[in-house]
């Protein structure tokens, strides 16, 4: 941050190195509770962030992350329970007492104006930017925060519409450091970011705790809770289970905090399989190409095997799998179903072959959010459910409740709509419609556990093995490195559209995964770290 | 609608206030309903019952037929008055070839019309709105090129038709029409892939295309059906006024749309349902009987009219929102 600001919101007191360890407290949560209808979302909930520190909030779905946050932000008011920021009770109506406070949110779904420019974006509904727009002053402050961040590179005139995922996530926090917000909160921050993005923003977490700022930094990924922050808090089914200093505790341990501790074993399972597959080819891809996105790229796939795209965000795997789906209308090349040649313009063409593509994104192109899990869970198979185009409605019901039994959903949330779902739930009702359907020759799963925490992840994975077991090729997309050595039989490196290498999992090493993904072996911009 | 989910903070309190202000309209509407109702002389009497389920059959029948429409996510036809007035046209002129011939030509017209819409929204994107104005001032010219501009009456050796108008056991002939095509309509998208595909479609479009979702052909159908439901209400219309032209375009499009809204569907489909339609094609021909019997103007009659399909559909899409 530049120094010569010193806006109005900020309290005298605030030193700018401040010692984490006997540091005052920022922000206590007290007794804190909340319920939707009959269900409590959080229960008394006490919880505090000290001055300088990043703090880390972990949990399974549902566990009550997002509604804390919310609640710090204003987007959701408790029902009982105190919240004091600095010393003084506040109360948070809506977001904007939040950032009057200094408390920001950065989250999945960024609010930037994609057709703004960079600058513009930063400045957009922010509470100090002068009556007189005194543009080159705002203009300086925003060039060093992005500098900070390590957008040297992304000039301020730019649209954001022009930028990457990762670079957005960036303008976004840029946004919120200009406002000088004193506690920011990192909701999943790194789920789209690739590695040198996320180096950034942890680099400038660092900072500005360092400065004296705290952050609280919701994550699902474990590595970064421990590579990153200072202590980490566990909620399990709305309730603190507990705080440790991160030096305190290891893993394991953390992960059993997360499910309980019965899950949390089943959870720790090694996932050693045997490959299944029967090794029949079951798709053959012939030099597929997307302008702008994808070139050449010629795979096999086979029955009983998992495929792993590995990718960074923009490599082009979502794209390919896409055009699997017959949703790239102007994706040339041959793909060959069963040595069929098959015509994929449009989505119909393709499921007709047997191809199946589900969507990264679930709330916008994946679920019926407003309609409910039943008629979401049925949607591919009515053709099957119907006769004479009139649908059963005992096997309907029979075929749902199979269906949400395998992929782990309530059946008590048959009738509710899909929207009232933790994301996690949402993934698995969308994979479910997916499950033991006739004539399915090949699930092309686009970022099946984006946004999924651990033990959600894991289930997700256990459907997808099972449905690889029964003989169907499977194909996924990912940019975690993670998910693809647990879950790939054979891993396909993609970067810029193009495949890098195609390894067994067995040979695979993350290292060599990793700098297949990242680079390509020449060429570098950012390759610093 | 009407089922019940977990929502949080602002949208929950929102949603708690726009349900509110429905029921609060609801209650304003009933004791405004229930008040006139007593203090108007002649409203409550049989024969005026008879009038206001006669008048509600017309619009009724062509605003069941647009729900699906609406319930597909394709907003709404503009072409349904002209669609009613050259089916009429249509009908008493085929009827020199008998009535089963002319009920059945002129159906079919009402379907290929439909579909054709419904095939350039579903299959090229076109805008709904954009291309049922289009249609409707496409068949008007070709309306007035066919009739010379005048009026078609039925011809003079042909009577079989006047049944259509007439009553049976006590209520008009429409009246029968209007509730069986609603009834079935009802059932058609309850208990059909067809109308739960509609219902998909209208959630959200793009799912529904990448969920394989035969796009095109549900879309043909909703327009096929909301005209050809359009093109029985015409016939209706003919056999009741025993001569055609334009002037019968008059305000069924318009009216169907208000029937569809105070029925409180979503405007942005996948929500709503032919029964509530129904209603709101009933609860319109109620208001507007009984500001006829009190002596307003029309404008006054459309005035009101105008005011409570604002209001329904400002609540309804409150609500739609804060879900």
């Amino acid at each position: 941050m530049s120094d010569e600001r010193d806006p109005a919101s900020t309290s005298g007191s605030r030193s700018p190195l401040v010692d984490a360890s006997v540091a005052a407290v920022i922000l206590e949560v007290v007794d804190f509770s909340k319920s939707f209808g009959p269900v409590r979302a959080v229960r008394s909930l006490s919880l505090d962030v000290r001055v300088g520190e990043v703090h880390a909030i972990c949990g399974h779905n549902g566990a009550g992350k997002s509604t804390l946050v919310k609640a710090l932000v204003g987007l959701v008011r408790p029902d009982e329970g105190v919240i004091r920021f600095d010393g003084q009770e506040i109360s948070l109506r809506n977001p904007h007492d939040a950032q009057a406070h200094g408390i920001a949110l950065v989250n999945q779904e960024l609010s930037l104006v994609p057709e703004l420019s960079v600058e513009d974006n930063i400045f957009l509904g922010g509470l100090d930017v002068p009556l007189v727009y005194r543009r080159r002053r705002l203009s300086e402050h925003a060039r060093s925060v992005l500098d900070q961040l390590g957008l040297r590179h992304v000039q301020l005139g730019t649209s954001v519409e022009s930028l990457s995922i990762g670079e957005r996530q960036l303008v976004e926090i840029a946004r919120l450091l200009v406002r000088d917000a004193r506690l920011l909160i990192l909701d999943e921050p790194t789920a789209t970011l690739s590695k040198p993005e996320i180096e950034r923003v942890f680099k400038a977490t660092r900072d500005l705790v360092a400065q004296g700022r705290s952050v609280i930094f919701v994550s699902h990924r474990l590595d970064e809770v421990f590579e990153l922050c200072d202590r980490v808090t566990v909620l399990r089914d709305g309730q603190r289970v507990a705080t440790h200093e991160i030096h305190e505790i290891d893993r394991r341990t953390l992960i059993e905090h997360m499910l309980g501790e019965m899950e949390g074993a089943r959870a720790m399972v090694d996932h050693e399989h045997a490959v299944p597959g029967s090794g029949e080819t079951v798709v053959r891809i012939d030099r597929l190409t997307v302008p702008g996105s994808v070139e050449d790229v010629s795979l096999t796939l086979e029955s009983g095997i998992i495929t792993g795209l590995a990718g960074q965000v923009g490599s082009g795997t979502s794209t390919i799998l896409r055009a699997l789906g017959g949703l790239v209308p102007n994706a040339s090349g041959t793909v060959e179903v069963r040595g069929k040649k098959v015509l994929l313009n449009t989505p119909r063409r393709a499921s007709a072959a047997g191809l199946l593509y589900l969507p990264n994104d679930r709330q916008r192109e994946g679920l019926f959010l407003g309609q409910s899990v039943e008629r979401n869970l049925t949607v591919t198979r009515l053709r099957r459910l119907s006769r004479l185009g009139v649908l059963l409605r005992r096997r309907i019901q029979r075929a749902a409740r199979e269906l949400a039994t395998m992929a782990g959903v309530s059946l008590d949330r048959l009738g509710s709509p899909a929207a009232s779902l933790s994301g996690g739930n949402q993934q698995k009702v969308l994979l479910g419609r997916a499950l033991q359907l006739e004539g399915t020759a090949l699930l092309a799963l686009d970022e099946p556990t984006r946004g999924v925490d651990v033990g959600g992840r894991a289930d997700i994975h256990n459907l997808v093995r099972d449905a690889a077991r029964q003989g169907t090729a499977v194909v996924f997309s990912s940019t975690e490195l993670d998910e693809v050595l647990d879950l790939a039989d054979v891993v396909v490196t993609i970067f810029h559209g193009r495949i890098v290498s195609i390894v067994p999992r067995a040979e695979a090493s993350a290292s060599a995964i990793l700098a297949d993904m990242t680079t390509s072996h020449a060429s570098s911009t950012e390759a610093s770290s | 609608m009407s089922s019940v989910m977990a929502r949080v903070g602002i949208e929950r309190r929102l949603l708690g206030l726009a349900d509110l202000a429905l029921a609060v309209w609801l209650a304003i509407l009933a004791v405004v309903t229930v008040y006139g109702a007593a203090t108007t002389t002649g409203f409550l009497t049989v024969s005026n019952g008879k009038a206001i389920l006669t008048a509600a059959s017309f619009v009724g029948i062509i605003a069941v037929g647009l729900t699906v429409i609406v319930l597909s996510g394709n907003l709404f036809s503009l072409a349904l008055g002209q669609t009613a007035a050259i089916s009429a046209m249509v009908f008493l002129w085929t009827l020199q070839w008998g009535l089963a011939a002319a009920i059945l030509l002129t159906l079919l017209l009402g379907l290929v019309i439909g579909a054709v819409q419904g095939f350039a929204v579903g299959a090229w994107g076109a805008n709904p709105i954009i291309v049922t104005i289009g249609a409707a001032g496409l068949m008007e010219g070709m309306a007035v090129w066919l009739s010379h501009g005048q009026s078609i009456i039925p011809p003079s050796n042909e009577t079989s038709w006047e049944r259509l108008g007439q009553p049976v056991f006590g209520l008009p002939a429409p009246v029968y029409v209007f509730i069986v095509v609603t009834v079935i309509l009802a059932v058609v998208m309850r208990r059909t892939r067809f109308g739960r595909q509609i219902y998909l479609l209208g959630e959200n479009r793009v799912a529904a295309r990448a969920a394989a979702l035969p796009i095109t052909l549900l879309t043909v159908g909703a327009f096929g059906i909301a005209s050809l439901y359009t093109a029985g209400s015409g016939i209706l219309i003919g056999a009741t006024s025993a001569n055609a032209s334009l002037l019968l375009v008059g305000s069924y499009t318009y009216d169907a749309i208000a029937a569809a809204l105070v029925g409180g569907n979503a405007v942005t489909g996948g929500r709503g349902s032919i029964a509530r339609t129904a209603a709101g094609a009933i609860f319109i021909a109620t208001i507007s009987d009984m500001l006829l019997l009190r002596g307003y103007s029309t404008g006054g009659q459309i005035l009101v009219r105008g005011i409570i399909v604002v209001v329904v559909v400002v609540l309804t899409n409150l609500r739609e929102r804060t879900r």
